[in-house]
């Protein structure tokens, strides 16, 4: 056992290796260049902004008074925006029920099938629902139907997403266990895929009909129905508290809906 | 003519492994076959081509002198039934369920998809269920089970297709040497009393020699030992667990001697 | 041939599970209910599929080619818009994000108030916010940016506070066991750990700002959501159909550019 003479260093200490190139402060400074770029570009003056904060505590103060005569006809608003919510939400679900299997890349019966699902997906994502809401406006008319359309297709396209991820995150042996037997492919999404990913997807559905909540609200301000176009009359017309009144009816039930849907989120596990 | 025809069958993945290289083999209806061998042999391959989880690169496969492909594979997987290492249940689902699924490829898949099942599935489903055991956790979660117990649906399943053909996936790799002995001996009377062709892969060398009347030893995607377990000397173990550079390594030998 | 044979379902009973058969009563009752609020008439959606047709073939005129340049401005401002607010939304909640954690606020009445504030700020919709803004300081990019950083912070602060609670605590307990004063166990101890979960946060973030920012325009709040309904107030197809191409572009483009670098995060996250 003589090899314990060879654990004895080399003359010098040896020097520790150079140090690997952090460019982290590049990326910084960079940034912040590129940031104030914008601010240059987009004129967004400090002075302005100061005296609009300067301003922004008098401006909300006009707000105090919320007046609250026209209420039953603000809920009746608000019941309307949330069935829009609804219906869009229902509507999206049962469109992302039948593509989500064909844009998960390990169910998918094949490969072209899979792209078109997604790229088809990822379109419906793309148009803002707003512009959605116009197109289907202009084809139906006013009123809440084409609002419940356009968040239906739009959202669509986010759970046909968040559903297909999910599917494509289930281990490969529970499919091949179902294929196995000699299913086909309604029978292997079925019996194999939604049950594996069912806390998952009623996650995903209650975060869409959330959101849905939110963009109905606004949709009125298209015509599409809904407590939107209200609140965008009063701010027109200086009416500050009326204003208030609605903000607090929407503020309201958007509260309420969060709240109700973090509980069956923390019911269902 | 034979349960199952493997004809100068090649396996090449993409990633360039060739997992089997040339394989010719018949095996016998009602038999009870063991596919002996060292990890990477190519044992899962081949088990894996006879139900179309896999197509072959070269040659083909007969199943009841019908080939195995892909225009064929529901009907096919309709007599050919395949037991998992990991289970491979869907956890959420109910045991029943569960077994249930085995009877997919014989129903319509209308009815199916809305999960409605007709009485006579249910009765098939129920004989399953006795068969290994387990009736009184009929309506339990799948997940719910211990390992022995998912594996014994596992086996349920696959009897509920009522297959002409077992293919187990060293079904007892994931199991303590208790559930192992309980397994192997269900699959063993499965081939005995209802005259279904069994074919097992293991790595335990102790298993093979008390379960199979025949044992198919592969190494590198060759077969290297093919014959009854009588027949399986120390020097034809050697043969099958061998490792390229390890060919006088004593090693090998004392692992092997308390196989 | 075989009679015809009952039906039922693998369940003790053979009928559905309860609790499925619960919900889907309850969602199927709510939507009849409400069936007349949205004013749902398959007749009228059926009728008005020729309506949609002759729409969709409006499209396919010659591009007004001559707006390019003023739609790259404004969907640059759009862009810009959306990189400002998010990257002030950032800054601000961090702080915030620290206050709002369990583990980290330095008393739990800050720790409740924030949280609340945080609540407050997303629960209206950005476009609300802006039309507020709008009456505030008057017509521009500066109220879509101020509307977009408000809701952002209510989002990202809690995003932030979540990951931070989540946070092993033995890396923190040895740094406060070498002596590291309040802020150093915040900024070398929590912060690292809730810092790869916050990146993805922001990448999604980014996505949604930028698909918010399009619309702000309609209250003018700055970017391209005025050209887009103006331009179909008025029948300018030719402008409408280069607006939704050039939307769907830049939003796909971030899509795919923030799941690439996701990815790799991640990967940088585990190696």
């Amino acid at each position: 056992m003589s090899n314990i003479s060879r654990l004895q260093p080399a003359s010098p200490t040896p020097t520790l290796p150079p140090r690997p190139r952090n460019l982290f402060p590049v990326w910084l400074a960079a940034l912040l260049a590129v940031l104030w770029l914008i601010v240059r570009d987009l004129e967004i003056s400090f002075e302005t902004l100061a005296y609009g904060v300067a301003d922004i505590g008098e401006y909300f103060s006009r707000y105090r008074e919320p007046d609250f005569s026209d209420l039953s006809r603000y809920l009746e608003l608000m019941g309307v925006t949330l069935a829009t919510a609804l219906w869009g939400t229902m509507f999206a679900l049962v469109v992302a029920f039948f593509m989500a299997p064909l844009a998960a890349r390990n169910l998918s019966p094949h490969p072209a099938v899979y792209r078109a699902a997604r790229e088809a997906l990822n379109f419906m994502r793309a148009m803002p629902d707003l512009l959605l809401a116009l197109i289907f406006v202009a084809a139906l008319g006013l009123g809440p139907l084409p609002g419940a359309l356009a968040l239906g297709v739009h959202t669509a396209g986010f759970l046909g997403k968040f559903f297909a991820e999910s599917l494509e995150r289930v281990d490969q042996g529970v499919y091949e266990g179902v294929t196995s037997t000699g299913a086909n492919f309604p029978q292997l999404v079925m019996y194999a895929g939604w049950p594996s990913i069912l806390r998952e997807a009623l996650g995903y559905v209650l975060y869409i009909l959330d959101r849905n909540v939110r963009m109905a609200s606004v949709l009125g301000l298209v015509g599409a129905g809904g407590i939107g176009l209200a609140l965008h009359d009063t701010l027109r017309m200086f009416d500050y508290g009326q204003s208030a009144a609605l903000i607090l009816v929407i503020l309201a039930t958007i509260l309420i809906i969060d709240y109700a849907s973090a509980w069956l989120r923390r019911r269902l596990g | 003519m034979s349960a199952i025809s493997i004809q100068s069958v090649s396996k090449r993945f993409p990633n360039g492994f060739e997992a089997l290289k040339g394989i010719d083999t018949e095996i016998q209806s009602g038999s009870f076959t063991v596919v002996l061998g060292p990890s990477g042999a190519g044992k899962s391959t081949l088990l894996r081509l006879l139900n179309g989880l896999e197509t072959p690169t070269a040659g083909a496969v007969h199943i009841g002198g019908e080939i195995v492909d892909a225009h064929r594979l529901r009907h096919i997987r309709a007599q050919v039934a395949m037991v998992f290492q990991q289970f491979n249940l869907v956890d959420r689902l109910s045991v029943v369920t569960n077994v249930l699924t085995g009877r997919l490829a014989h129903r319509s898949w209308v009815g199916s998809v809305f999960y409605l099942f007709r009485t006579e599935d249910m009765a098939v489903a129920q004989e399953a269920l006795a068969r290994v055991g387990l009736t009184d956790k009929a309506w339990s979660r799948a997940d719910k089970l211990s390992g022995g117990q998912q594996q014994r649906v596992g086996i349920a399943r696959a009897l509920a297709q009522r297959p002409k053909v077992i293919l187990a996936d060293e079904p007892v790799a994931s199991l303590d040497p208790v559930s192992s002995e309980e397994i192997m001996g269900l699959l063993r009377e499965i081939c005995d009393r209802d005259g279904i062709t069994v074919v097992v892969n293991l790595h335990q060398v102790e298993l093979a020699r008390r379960f199979a009347d025949r044992i198919i030893g592969m190494n590198s995607g060759r077969v290297v030992f093919d014959g009854p377990p009588a027949e399986l000397s120390a020097q034809a173990l050697r043969t099958i667990y061998q490792r390229e550079g390890m060919e006088h390594d004593n090693s090998l030998d004392l692992a092997l001697a308390y196989a | 041939m075989t009679t015809v044979s009952i039906l039922r379902w693998p369940t003790p009973n053979g009928l559905p599970p309860l609790p499925v058969v619960v919900s889907l009563c309850a969602v199927l009752g709510a939507m009849w209910l409400t069936a007349s609020l949205v004013e749902v008439d398959f007749v009228r959606l059926a009728g008005s599929m020729g309506k949609m047709a002759a729409f969709a073939g409006h499209f396919l005129v010659m591009p007004d080619w001559a707006y390019l340049p003023e739609l790259f401005d404004k969907m640059l401002e759009t862009i810009e818009m959306t990189v400002l607010a998010t990257a002030i939304a950032i800054v601000v909640s961090l702080p915030l994000g620290v206050l709002a954690a369990r583990n980290a606020t330095p008393h739990i009445a800050v720790y409740r108030v924030v949280r609340d504030l945080l609540s407050l700020m997303r629960a209206l919709p950005e476009l609300v916010w802006a039309l507020v803004f709008v009456s505030a300081v008057g017509l521009g990019p500066l109220p879509g940016v101020m509307a977009l950083a408000l809701v952002t912070v209510g989002f990202m602060g809690k995003f932030f506070a979540e990951s931070i609670e989540v946070v092993d605590h033995k890396p923190v307990e040895g740094v406060r066991a070498h002596g590291a004063g309040w802020l150093q166990v915040r900024v070398f101890a929590m912060l690292p750990q809730a810092l790869p979960d916050f990146v993805g946060t922001v990448m999604y973030i980014l996505d949604h700002n930028l698909r918010a920012a399009t619309i702000l325009g309609l209250v003018g709040a700055g970017g391209i959501g005025y050209d887009l309904v103006m331009s179909m107030r008025l029948f300018q197809y030719d402008r409408l159909i280069l607006i939704a191409l050039a939307i769907y572009l830049v939003v796909t483009l971030l899509d795919r550019l923030s799941d690439q670098l996701r990815s790799r995060i991640i990967h940088g996250a585990r190696t």
